[in-house]
Parts: C-alpha cells; sequence; structure tokens
C-alpha cells in the first residue's frame, strides 16, 4: 500500500532545479536532490525520542543565578518543599533574600522568623497532618562545607529536620 | 512537489483503500514538533540526596553498626565503623586527588560491609555522621555521601563544624 509518495517526477521538478544548474559540459551540478525518506524517518525518531523525554511532572526548583548544584547518582524525586538556597551571593528561601551567610549565621532571627510563617501556613493548609519538616538546600557545590553544616544545624530548631539537598542526577 | 491527491477509482466504481499523504504538511508538522519538544524538554534532570540532621530532632542513628566519616581536607579523610559506640574498625585515606579518594573509600566500605551483610538485605551500617572540614566544598561533601548512600546507608548526618575548625 503506497502511503507516501516520494519520487520526484522527472521532468516537473527536477528538471526545473537542475536546469538552473546548468553548466558547459562535465561540469558538476550545483543542486542535489533531497531523499525524503530517510529525512522522514529521521524527524519521526527526533519526535519519538523527544516525546519519550518529554517531561509533564512541574518544576519543582527554581534555580538561583550563580549556584551550580553538585551531582550524585543516588539521588530521589524532588519533593515540594520550602527552598533554601545558598549562593556566593547569599542566602534565599524561597526566592526571598534572607541576607549573606555570615549575616545568617550571627543572627539567624530572620530566617527561623520565615521558617516559621511557612510551618504555620502548611499546618494551616493540612489541618490534622503531622509536618514532615522537609526542607530542601539548594547550594552551590564551591560553597565551603561548614558553611552548609552551620546552616543545616540551624534548620532543625525552627523544625525542619529532613533535609533534601539538591543534586544533579549522574555523576 | 511531493504531495498527492486521492486515487483514482478502479474499475466497477469501488473507491480504492490505498490513500496518500500530501508530503509538505507532514514535514511542517514534524518540523513544529521537534522545535516544540525542543525548547521545551529538560536536559538536566535533578534530584536530592535526603539528610536527616540528628541534633535537634528525633531522627537518631538506628541499626547495628554506625560510620563516622571525617574529612581531614578535600585530600584525606578518616572512616570509623561503630558498633554500639565502639570504634570496630577504622582506616584513613590519602590522595592528590578527590575522586581516587572517593574511589579508595569506595573499596574500603565494600571491604568493611560484605562480611558483615546479610545477602538481600539491608545494609547492617543504616546510620553515617559526615563531619565537614575547612576548605572542603559542599561539592565533595555531597560526593562522600552518595558513595555511602552506593552502599545503602541511607540515614545520614552532618556535624556541625565551624569554618575555623
Amino acid at each position: 500500500m503506497s502511503i507516501v509518495s516520494n519520487t520526484l517526477k522527472p521532468g516537473v521538478f527536477e528538471h526545473h532545479l537542475v536546469g538552473r544548474g546548468k553548466g558547459g559540459p562535465g561540469k558538476r551540478s550545483m543542486l542535489s536532490g533531497l531523499m525524503l525518506t530517510p529525512m522522514v524517518d529521521m524527524f519521526s525518531l527526533l519526535v519519538i525520542f523527544l516525546l519519550q523525554a518529554f517531561s509533564t511532572s512541574p518544576e519543582l526548583l527554581v534555580m538561583v543565578k550563580g549556584v551550580t548544584l553538585p551531582s550524585a547518582s543516588t539521588g530521589k524525586e524532588i519533593k515540594d518543599a520550602p527552598v533554601l538556597a545558598v549562593a556566593p551571593a547569599g542566602i534565599f528561601l524561597d526566592q526571598k533574600d534572607m541576607g549573606s551567610a555570615e549575616e545568617v549565621l550571627k543572627d539567624p532571627t530572620l530566617l527561623l522568623k520565615k521558617l516559621g510563617e511557612l510551618r504555620k501556613l502548611w499546618l494551616k493548609g493540612n489541618p490534622g497532618e503531622a509536618f514532615p519538616g522537609e526542607i530542601t538546600l539548594q547550594a552551590h557545590r564551591e560553597i565551603p562545607s561548614t558553611l552548609i553544616s552551620q546552616l543545616m544545624a540551624i534548620l532543625p530548631s525552627a523544625h525542619y529536620g529532613s533535609i533534601q539537598l539538591a543534586v544533579i542526577s549522574g555523576g | 512537489m511531493a504531495g498527492a491527491g486521492p486515487m483514482m477509482p478502479s474499475s466497477g466504481g469501488r473507491r480504492s483503500l490505498d490513500a496518500e499523504i500530501n508530503l509538505v504538511p507532514f514535514i511542517d508538522l514534524l518540523s513544529v514538533c521537534i522545535c516544540f519538544l525542543l525548547m521545551t524538554a529538560v536536559w538536566i534532570q535533578l534530584s536530592t540526596v535526603q539528610v536527616k540532621q540528628s541534633h535537634g530532632t528525633e531522627a537518631g542513628p538506628a541499626g547495628n553498626y554506625e560510620l563516622d566519616l571525617r574529612f581531614g581536607g578535600p585530600t584525606s579523610v578518616e572512616m570509623a565503623l561503630k558498633k554500639q559506640g565502639k570504634t570496630v574498625k577504622k582506616a584513613s585515606f590519602q590522595s592528590a586527588e578527590f575522586n581516587q579518594l572517593m574511589a579508595s573509600l569506595d573499596t574500603q566500605l565494600t571491604a568493611w560491609l560484605s562480611p558483615i551483610s546479610a545477602p538481600n538485605a539491608a545494609s547492617p551500617v543504616t546510620a553515617a555522621m559526615v563531619s565537614p572540614k575547612a576548605g572542603v566544598t559542599y561539592g565533595n561533601l555531597v560526593s562522600a555521601m552518595d558513595v555511602l548512600r552506593k552502599h545503602q546507608i541511607v540515614n545520614l548526618g552532618v556535624v556541625p563544624i565551624g569554618e575555623g575548625k
């Protein structure tokens, strides 16, 4: 059964193209034909591959400027939780500036207050449920680990004891 | 151009079952599909490594064995396997490159855990504490945790240590 017509009829289209490229005898034509069958095959394969890679899941992590995440091969799926970003420019809680790392470590009152507000909001939206205490930590890979460990030590006091370190899958 | 209309009816007035596709709109559609999918594709897959801070929460070390991983610097690490608080095995590694350091850690963990692991069971080491050090980056810390997680050590904690220590 003929589904796709992939032949160029001589004398109609090909002739028109070749006619323009006519040179003297022995000269090679500047025009070349396009093989439609492999092209359509390639397009179809590309569409199938891209459809398979297509994800409809919402983007739960908005990348903060200047943050390059470390990579890990054993990462798990990102859960919906507040995002604490540690960038060279400062610390951000859900995109809101909390000040520089030194300021936050010296006086974490603002960070703890905002985390408390987020917790209250969650408890209001999920009455009767236990607070999971999950928070996503999105930190630049070149940040000193001691700074991160000190920040992580602050979080349990605001009832955020389950910390998810954001990473790039595959290492 | 490459395209076609309906086939001529065959003799006897019966319509042919064969149909042809107009290639120009077909290729247009495929091209638009490819452009859309290429633009909306997410090439970097993000995931998370779970850490349970044992300081200040209920999440404490569980299981028979505990692991203590201490960074001495970006190129050195000490590892101790503990049972009920007592050190059973201890090892220290030093390497010029961080990747080699992690490979040594991986090999040592395999050597330690193989004799005490039951087949088809979870790792006997269910808790590990990682101590960072000044000069060690967050990326290095995550790499070390990744090695531990490869050995089914999933209950991880980070010891809070100041920059000067």
